[in-house]
C-alpha cells in the first residue's frame, strides 16, 4: 500500500510536468491544426535558458522566469516566420507537419554547437524529501506540482472567461469563420503561440530540475510522450488533454516501478498506451465520437 | 588501392543502398501518400535480421536470437520477409482508420517501440552493443581477397538498385500505381470509384517495407554490423528530404534526391575545417542543413526538383513507334514542334471518332458556336419530349430505399425515409438545406452507416457494404464539391474512372508489355478521349485535373460516370455553381447516361433544371419523403411549398 502510494506520488511529479507541455502542445494545434513536431525544443531553449541564468544569478525564480520568457519568444518566432507564414502560403497541414520536423533538427542542431552535445546538470537544490500527506516529495517536486496547479487554473480562466480566450476558442472551431467576424486569426495564433510558450518553456525547466540533468535532444524524447498525451486526451482541448497527461503520467511511473521493467521502456510504453487509444476513441479518451476514414 | 578509389567506393556502394531505401519510401510516402515515420524500422529489422541469420551463434556475453549460418542470399530474402511481415502488421493498425498526422504519430510510436525493443532488451539483438560479424559475405565462395571485395559488392549493390529501379518504373507506370496515386489524391473519390482503399494502402505499405528491408539487408553486409547508433533519427530525416527534394512520385527525382543529400550535403560537410576546435561544428552543420533543406523545400518547392511526371496523350497520327523511338527521333521531335506551333491548333478540329461516340449524344460541343443565353433560358423552361416516361411503379425499380434511418447525437438527419427509383429514368431528389438529401446517398452509398433500414439495388440488399462494393456493384455516386484526382491528368481521372480488376493488380504492371495502362488498351483511350470530346474537355486532356475550374470539374466528373457507365449513378447537386450554358450541356451529359443505360438520380436545388431532366421527383423534409410524383404534381402540395416556403406562423 505504501510503495503504491509513493509510485503515486512520483507519478503525480511526472503528470504535472507532462500536463503542462501537453496543454502548451494542445494550444498550439488548436490555433494552427498544426501538430508541431518542434514543440519538445521550446521545452529545451527554455532549460537551457534556466541554465543559463542561474549560472549567471543563482536566482531559481529568475531562472524560472527566464525559462518561461525563452520559451515564450521560440514559440511566437516558431509561428510567424514558419508556421503562420506558411499556412498564408496554402501550405497543406501535413506538409507544415513535415516542416517541423526538420525546425526540430536546426534547433537541436544550433544547441549543439552552442553548448556540446554533453549533458549539462542543474545545480539548484532539491530539498531533502519529507511527507505530504500520504507522498513523499521533496521541496522542488512540491514546487512543481503546486506551480503546476497554478498555471492550470490561471489558463483555466483566460481560456474560459476572457475575451482572448473565446477568440482562441472560435479559431480552434472554425478558422475562416473566426475571420470573417473579425477575429484577427494571425494575431490570436501569435498571442496563443506566446502563451504555449511560457508554459513550455516552464515545463522545459522544471523536467530539468526534476531529471538533473539534460542534453540538446532531452526535450524531443519527452515530446514523444507529451505527444501520447495530447492525443490521448484530445487534440486541441486544451483540459481533457491535461486530463489525459495525468493518466499517462501515472501509468508511466507505475508501469516503470515493475521490477525488471524499469524506465528505459517508458516510450515503448507510452506509444503502446498511444495505440490502443488512438485505435479505439482515434478523438480522444473524452469523447466518444465513432470515426472511420470517411465519417 | 589508394584512399581516394576507396572513399569513391564507399560513397558510391552506400549511394546505391540508399537509393533503395528511398525508392521503397517513395512507394508508401511518394504514390500512397501516407508520411510513415516507421520506415527506417523496415531498415533495421532488415539488418538486424540479416545479421542474426549469417553470423552463427553468439558467444559468451553477447546474446541474441537465431543464430544461424545461413548463405547471405537467403538471409537477404528472409530479411525482406521479416521487413514485409512487420509492415504488415504495423499497417493493419495503422492504415485501418487512420491518416494525416495520426497516422504518422502512430508510426512514429511503431518505430519507437521497435528501437527500444531493439536497444533494451538484450536477448532480442544484443541491446546497444548491437550485432557485428558479417564480413565479406559471398567474398570467400567467389574466391576474392579484401582488396577486391569493395569492387564486387559495389556492383552487387548497384546491379541490386538497377532491378530495384526497373521494377518501381514498370509499377510506376502500371494502372497499379496509378490507383495508388489516384489514394494520395483523393480517398473519396477513389473509393466511389470501387478502389478499395485499406487493401490498396495496405499492398504499398508492405511493398514499401519490404524493399526497406532489402535496403537495410545490403547495408548489414556493407556495414558488417548494425546497431541502435547505426539508426538516429537523422538517417531517417536524410531518406525524408532526399525523396522530397528530388520530388516526390517520381522515381528519377528520388534518385537525384539520394545523390543530392548523400553526395552533396553528408560528405562534403565532412571537409569543413574544425572551427575552433570544436568537433561538434561539422556533423551540427551538416544536420541544420538538411534539417533546413526539408523546411526550405516544403515552403518553397513542395513538388522537389523533378516533379512527378504527367502521362501526356498525343492524338494517335502524332504518336510514333515509342518503343523504337531514340533519344535522337525524340530530340528532332521536340525540335520540329517547336518549329510548327500552329500544328496543336489543326488536331482539334478533328472530330472524334464517330464509330467509338455513341449514338444520340452531342458531337464535340467545340465546334458549335456558344449558345446565347436567352435560348438555353427558354431550353430549360421547355421540357424535353418525353418518350421514355411511364408510372415509375409500372417499370422495374433500380434502387429501393425501404426505412432508412441516422442520426447524429441528437440530430435525426434521415428519419424513415424510403423511396424507389425507375430504372432507365431519371429521379429528382429535391428538399430544402437541411432534408437528409445528402446524408441519404452517403447512406445509400455505403460513406455512413445507416442506424437502421434497407437498401435494395436491382435486388441485392446492399446496406452496410463498404463504399468499393457498392461501386463494384454498379453504382456510383459524385459529391457535393467536385472530387476530381488533382494531381492527375485530365485523360488519366477519366481512364481510373473504370475499375478493372485485371489490369489493376501489382503483377500486371511487371510482367508484359511495357506500361500496361498506356499500351494494351488503345480502345480504352480511344474512348476516354471522345468522352472528353464530347464533354468539350478535349483541350485539357493533359492539364492536371486540379487546374480546371469548377464548371469544368463538374464536366469531367460527368466524363468518369460516362466511362465507369454504372448502371446507376446518383449526381449530388452537380449543378452548384454552374452557369446555365454548362447547365445545358449537363442536361445533354444526362440525356446520354440514360441512353447508354444507366438510371440517374439526381439532387438538385435547381428545380427548373429538375424539371426538365427528371421525370419522377422525390421531396424530402427533416428527413422524411413528404411527396413523390411528377414535377408537375408537385407544385399544388400543400407540404411541398411548407417545407420550402416554410409554414405561415398562426
Amino acid at each position: 500500500m505504501n510503495e503504491i502510494l509513493l509510485t503515486l506520488g512520483f507519478g503525480l511529479v511526472t503528470a504535472a510536468i507532462l500536463s503542462l507541455s501537453a496543454v502548451a502542445f494542445t494550444l498550439e494545434y488548436a490555433v494552427t491544426n498544426v501538430a508541431n513536431l518542434s514543440h519538445g525544443e521550446i521545452l529545451t531553449i527554455g532549460a537551457y535558458a534556466a541554465y543559463v541564468i542561474h549560472q549567471a544569478t543563482g536566482n531559481v525564480l529568475l531562472s524560472a522566469l527566464g525559462a518561461s520568457v525563452a520559451g515564450g519568444i521560440v514559440a511566437v518566432a516558431m509561428h510567424t516566420l514558419i508556421i503562420d507564414r506558411f499556412i498564408r502560403r496554402g501550405v497543406g497541414t501535413m506538409a507544415i507537419f513535415i516542416a517541423t520536423l526538420g525546425v526540430s533538427f536546426v534547433i537541436q542542431n544550433v544547441l549543439v554547437i552552442i553548448f556540446g552535445a554533453a549533458n549539462v546538470a542543474y545545480t539548484i537544490p532539491q530539498g531533502a524529501p519529507h511527507q505530504v500527506g500520504p507522498f513523499l516529495w521533496t521541496s522542488a517536486e512540491e514546487e512543481i506540482i503546486l506551480s503546476a496547479l497554478a498555471i492550470t487554473a490561471a489558463l483555466y480562466g483566460i481560456i474560459t472567461y476572457t475575451k482572448f480566450g473565446k477568440a482562441l476558442r472560435a479559431v480552434f472551431q472554425n478558422r475562416s469563420l473566426a475571420r470573417v467576424t473579425g477575429i484577427n486569426a494571425q494575431l490570436v495564433g501569435a498571442a496563443t503561440w506566446f502563451l504555449a510558450g511560457l508554459v513550455a518553456g516552464y515545463a522545459g525547466f522544471i523536467l530539468a530540475e526534476s531529471v538533473g540533468s539534460f542534453n540538446p535532444y532531452f526535450g524531443f524524447s519527452f515530446f514523444l510522450i507529451t505527444l501520447t498525451a495530447a492525443v490521448a486526451g484530445g487534440l486541441g482541448r486544451p483540459f481533457s488533454t491535461m486530463a489525459g497527461a495525468v493518466i499517462v503520467g501515472i501509468v508511466l511511473e507505475f508501469a516503470s516501478s515493475i521490477p525488471s521493467v524499469g524506465a528505459s521502456y517508458n516510450l515503448a510504453f507510452a506509444f503502446a498506451i498511444l495505440a490502443i487509444i488512438i485505435l479505439v476513441r482515434p478523438r480522444g479518451l473524452f469523447t466518444n465520437a465513432r470515426r472511420t476514414v470517411f465519417e | 588501392m589508394t584512399q581516394q578509389i576507396q572513399y569513391l567506393i564507399s560513397i558510391l556502394t552506400e549511394g546505391a543502398i540508399f537509393g533503395i531505401m528511398a525508392l521503397g519510401l517513395n512507394v508508401i510516402w511518394g504514390w500512397s501518400g501516407d508520411f510513415d515515420l516507421a520506415y527506417y524500422g523496415y531498415v533495421a529489422l532488415g539488418a538486424y535480421m540479416t545479421l542474426v541469420l549469417t553470423i552463427g551463434q553468439p558467444t559468451a556475453p553477447t546474446q541474441y536470437i537465431l543464430g544461424l549460418q545461413l548463405p547471405y542470399l537467403l538471409a537477404l530474402l528472409c530479411a525482406v520477409i521479416s521487413s514485409a511481415l512487420l509492415g504488415l502488421i504495423v499497417g493493419l493498425i495503422a492504415l485501418r482508420h487512420l491518416r494525416g498526422i495520426y497516422f504518422s504519430i502512430v508510426t512514429l510510436g511503431a518505430v519507437y517501440v521497435l528501437y527500444v525493443l531493439a536497444g533494451q532488451y538484450v536477448p532480442l539483438f544484443d541491446g546497444y552493443n548491437g550485432l557485428s560479424g558479417l564480413v565479406n559475405p559471398m567474398g570467400d565462395a567467389l574466391g576474392l581477397d579484401f582488396q577486391s571485395y569493395p569492387f564486387f559488392f559495389l556492383g552487387f549493390s548497384v546491379f541490386i538498385f538497377i532491378l530495384v529501379f526497373i521494377f518501381m518504373a514498370r509499377v510506376s507506370g502500371s494502372r497499379f500505381g496509378l490507383a495508388l496515386r489516384s489514394l494520395r489524391e483523393d480517398e473519396r473519390a477513389a473509393a466511389a470509384f470501387g478502389r478499395d482503399i485499406y487493401q490498396l494502402k495496405l499492398k504499398a505499405y508492405v511493398l514499401g517495407a519490404a524493399f526497406g528491408g532489402l535496403a537495410g539487408g545490403l547495408f548489414a553486409a556493407y556495414l558488417s554490423a548494425f546497431n541502435p547508433s547505426a539508426w538516429s533519427p537523422i538517417e531517417a530525416i536524410i531518406l525524408y528530404s532526399a525523396v522530397l527534394v528530388g520530388g516526390r512520385g517520381n522515381i528519377k527525382g528520388v534518385v537525384l534526391g539520394i545523390v543530392i543529400m548523400i553526395v552533396v550535403v553528408q560528405e562534403s560537410t565532412r571537409y569543413l575545417p574544425d572551427v575552433l576546435g570544436n568537433p561538434n561544428i561539422a556533423p551540427a552543420l551538416r544536420d541544420i542543413t538538411i534539417g533546413a533543406v526539408l523546411v526550405l523545400f516544403i515552403r518553397f518547392r513542395p513538388q522537389g526538383l523533378l516533379p512527378e511526371r504527367r502521362y501526356v496523350d498525343r492524338p494517335p497520327h502524332e504518336r510514333v513507334n515509342t518503343r523504337g523511338d531514340t533519344l535522337l527521333a525524340r530530340g528532332l521531335g521536340a525540335f520540329n514542334r517547336r518549329l510548327r506551333p500552329a500544328r496543336d491548333h489543326s488536331r482539334r478540329g478533328t472530330p472524334a471518332s464517330p464509330a467509338l461516340s455513341d449514338p444520340g449524344v452531342a458531337a464535340d460541343s467545340d465546334s458549335a458556336p456558344p449558345v446565347p443565353e436567352a435560348v438555353v433560358a427558354a431550353s430549360v423552361s421547355q421540357p424535353l419530349a418525353r418518350d421514355r416516361t411511364g408510372a415509375p411503379e409500372a417499370v422495374e425499380a433500380a434502387l429501393v430505399v425501404e426505412k432508412l434511418y441516422k442520426h447524429f447525437g441528437g440530430v435525426v438527419a434521415v428519419d424513415s425515409c424510403s423511396f424507389r427509383a425507375a430504372k432507365g429514368q431519371v429521379t429528382g431528389l429535391i428538399g430544402p438545406n437541411g432534408a437528409g438529401k445528402s446524408t441519404a446517398i452517403d447512406l445509400i452509398s455505403g460513406f455512413k452507416l445507416a442506424d437502421a433500414g434497407t437498401v435494395l439495388f436491382e435486388g441485392a440488399a446492399i446496406q452496410g457494404l463498404p463504399p468499393h462494393r457498392i461501386a463494384r456493384l454498379g453504382l456510383i455516386r459524385t459529391f457535393q464539391t467536385p472530387r476530381e484526382w488533382p494531381g492527375l491528368t485530365v485523360l488519366e481521372n477519366v481512364l481510373l474512372a473504370r475499375w478493372d480488376p485485371e489490369r489493376e493488380a501489382l503483377w500486371r504492371g511487371l510482367i508484359g508489355p511495357r506500361q500496361a495502362h498506356r499500351s494494351t488498351s488503345r480502345s480504352e483511350l480511344g474512348r476516354a478521349r471522345d468522352i472528353l470530346a464530347e464533354l468539350g474537355l478535349d483541350k485539357m486532356v493533359n492539364e492536371r485535373a486540379g487546374k480546371l475550374s469548377g464548371g469544368q470539374k463538374r464536366l469531367l466528373e460527368f466524363a468518369r460516370i460516362r466511362m465507369a457507365q454504372p448502371q446507376l449513378v446518383i449526381l449530388d447537386e452537380p449543378m452548384g455553381g454552374v452557369n446555365p450554358v454548362l447547365g445545358e450541356r449537363m442536361a445533354l451529359a444526362i440525356e446520354s447516361f440514360i441512353a447508354s443505360g444507366t438510371t440517374v438520380i439526381i439532387v438538385e436545388h435547381n428545380l427548373p433544371f429538375i424539371e426538365r431532366v427528371a421525370q419522377h421527383v422525390i421531396v424530402m423534409s427533416q428527413g422524411a419523403v413528404i411527396a413523390i410524383g411528377p414535377f408537375a404534381s408537385l407544385r399544388s402540395n400543400q407540404s411541398v411549398i411548407d417545407a420550402y416556403l416554410g409554414e405561415v406562423p398562426v
